[in-house]
């Protein structure tokens, strides 16, 4: 009798978040789901503002280095690059050669971190627990060495606007080749864990699919657009620093499924060994300052905009200056805030099982969404 | 009885010590990271500085299971609410570690003109310990875990060799 | 050349002298345009057909008027294109969210932060700050009040 009334099928609304194991940060994601599969989704942004953009224009130019660390905190030292390289720009700076190259070194043993730690947190989200151990291992040790350089394990304000405060010694080279080679015989334990496992393969291939028209009216960067198959690296189109001197490869994947981003960001791993080889062979002797800094950091009128290439993608600053000791206008363009506004159109008539994989596979990072 | 010799009928202070030895030496902690933090309280759990070994290794995503929050970042104003409504999730007996400066006072957040953060946990939540650091060293949150260890059972683990 | 390209599809749209080249050693950009309000949804589905991304658009607020900035560059050559939009207070601007959909979140920031409208916007609401919070925090006269 009760079947004779009919069945009424009504969508119903879940809530992700704020606190949740998988959302990377505090993200509220609303979900209208019909059964299993995702209506419409509407992520809730905003509960890690911390207002950086106002403290850029109430702080000098040298009391908001530090805030640049905690932008993004896996990849620190990229925003603390991009902000030294965009002031030098208003000031007219030369940057030494020795502190391009610490930069650089620095720099991209600061990837490696980020790349390991999201290796290890994303598979922990698909359920597998051994590779967060094994990629926090490395990761330590990979600390080691950028603790005993700059005095900090995360939020690091080591770049100066001119140079690099504090030099490097034989002994961290030396780490830097230990370290290199330690992490390359780690890649057949990865892969072996990992790659090759078939649990991994049906969760990821042809999951989560990001075509090139899709990155371009979004603005999507960084590994995401690298898997889907178009070769756009800062560090190879547009040259700073030290980067036209080394050799080295940019991945891209083809389909533009989660698997390819995956394998994008291992095979930046081990490009990014090769930069940190390159450079320690090749490291120059010199200065590691500017010759003249000025005291009092006040830029000439004007305008700049500068992008470099993190782990997540492009991050630009657009720094208006109107000849004050601070800063008129700072803004943030993060890679996060475009890669997340493209979740709702992915994540869209999908299962509820994969949501967590895509938004695994985005590698966002919610300070960074949220400034 | 009690008249008699002045001690009470049942000796609960015994069980109540055995009882707080169990929960200081398995707290089982909420995935509650907000910023920063939350990267060196993963660290802290993971294999070089393991937590698993105080036994404060579970972490539960659940409010309902767990019994310590540790308040790991800054808290925002659209975030307050959530982080007092988890906190009146969790069952009593429960505690609250303030991880970071950003969680003890606002951090380097905090100055005159701020219109986004709480500057501080304890604005809105009860805190027994505050971790310093920005962020703090995973060691530093073990020591953390160690002072909130030695204020549930007054005695404190390791305390000769401290 | 990009920069040709760019200039020759954007001259009919924004009239003459509206575009000029910059230092791109100093500025980090090649290209400068001048744009009206109304000029910009023609400007931006012209970018979108040179295959140019959009990076970021922002707001300044000049004390007695507003100027919404629009930085543009593409992923296959190397050209950075930055338009400027003089904006009246209490004049709205149009949407472009139909042409570029990262523009949707972009908009609903700077209306946020600045208070600046955008006309045939789907979903103008606050984005990063709370619901509730009616105050545009990066005005120069927004002074926190606790």
């Amino acid at each position: 009798m009760i079947l004779e009334k009919g069945v009424e099928e009504k969508t119903f609304y879940l809530n992700l978040g704020p606190q949740h194991p998988s959302t990377h940060g505090v993200l509220r994601i609303v979900l209208e789901m019909d059964g299993e599969y995702i209506v419409n989704s509407d992520p809730v942004i905003g509960y890690g503002h911390r207002a950086h953009e106002k403290m850029g224009e109430l702080k000098t130019y040298q009391q908001f280095l530090p805030n640049m660390g905690r932008v993004d905190y896996l990849h620190a030292l990229a925003y603390n690059q991009c902000y030294c390289m965009a002031v030098e720009k208003l000031l007219d700076l030369k940057v030494p050669e020795r502190a391009e190259y610490i930069r650089v070194i620095t720099c991209v043993l600061n990837r490696i971190s980020s790349h390991l730690l999201w290796f290890g947190a994303y598979l922990m989200d698909l359920g597998a627990f051994t590779p967060f151990l094994y990629c926090f291992d490395d990761r330590e040790h990979l600390l080691d060495l950028l603790d005993g350089l700059t005095g900090s394990r995360l939020t690091y304000c080591f770049f100066r606007f001119g140079g690099v405060p504090v030099d490097i010694d034989a002994d961290f080279v030396a780490g830097c080749r230990a370290f290199v080679s330690r992490l390359r015989s780690r890649w057949d334990d990865y892969n072996n864990l990992v790659t090759k496992n078939v649990i991994f393969i049906n969760r990821t291939r042809d999951v989560g699919i990001i075509t090139r028209d899709q990155c371009i009216k979004y603005g999507i960067t960084g590994p995401i657009l690298r898997g889907s198959g178009i070769p756009y690296d800062i560090r190879k189109s547009e040259p700073y620093s030290a980067y036209p001197e080394f050799d080295f490869e940019i991945p891209i994947g083809s389909t533009g499924d989660i698997y390819d981003r995956y394998i994008v960001r291992l095979a930046e791993m081990e490009q990014s060994c090769r930069i940190i080889e390159q450079a320690c062979n090749k490291l120059p002797d010199g200065p590691i300052m500017a010759e003249k800094v000025p005291k009092r950091i006040k830029p000439p009128v004007g305008e700049v905009y500068q992008a470099v290439e993190t782990a997540r993608g492009e991050f630009g600053m657009y720094i208006v200056s109107q000849g004050d000791v601070k800063p008129y206008r700072i803004k943030l363009r993060t890679p996060s805030f475009a890669n997340m506004s493209l979740f709702p159109e992915m994540a869209q008539d999908n299962l509820v099982a994969d949501l967590v994989a895509n938004l695994g596979s985005i590698d966002v990072v919610i300070p960074e969404i949220d400034r | 009885m009690e008249e008699k010799t002045g001690e009470p009928l049942v000796k609960l202070a015994v069980l109540e010590n055995v009882l707080n030895l169990c929960r200081a030496n398995s707290l089982w902690p909420i995935t509650f990271g907000l910023a920063c933090c939350a990267i060196e309280m993963m660290a802290a759990g993971a294999s070089r500085f393991d937590l698993d070994r105080f036994g404060a290794g579970v972490f539960r995503p659940s409010a309902r299971q767990s019994d310590l929050m540790i308040v790991a970042g800054t808290i925002s104003k659209k975030m307050g609410p959530a982080v007092k409504r988890l906190y009146e999730q969790m069952p009593a007996p429960k505690w609250v570690i303030a991880m970071g400066n950003c969680a003890i006072s606002g951090g380097p957040f905090n100055y005159e003109g701020q219109y986004a953060i709480v500057p501080g946990a304890d604005l809105i939540i009860p805190v027994d310990v505050y971790v310093p650091g920005c962020p703090p060293r995973p060691e530093g949150l073990i020591e953390g875990i160690l002072q909130l260890e030695e204020k549930i059972t007054k005695r404190g683990r390791l305390r000769k060799y401290r | 050349m990009s920069s040709q390209n760019i200039i020759q599809s954007l001259q009919p749209i924004l009239g003459p002298d509206r575009l000029s080249e910059l230092d791109y050693a100093a500025t980090g950009c090649h290209l400068r345009g001048e744009a009206q309000p109304d000029q910009m949804p023609a400007l931006a589905a012209a970018m979108l057909e040179q295959k140019f991304y959009l990076e970021s658009p922002t707001a300044l607020d000049l004390m007695e008027s507003f100027e919404v900035v629009y930085h543009f560059a593409s992923f296959y050559e190397l050209c950075r294109l930055v338009v400027h939009v003089p904006v009246a207070v209490g004049v709205d601007v149009p949407t472009i969210s139909q042409v570029y959909p990262a523009a949707d979140w972009y908009e609903r920031e700077v209306w946020e932060f600045f208070g600046i409208t955008f006309s045939g916007h789907p979903n103008l609401k606050n984005l990063i700050l709370p619901e509730d919070a009616d105050y545009h925090p990066l005005l120069k006269d927004f002074v926190a009040s606790s």
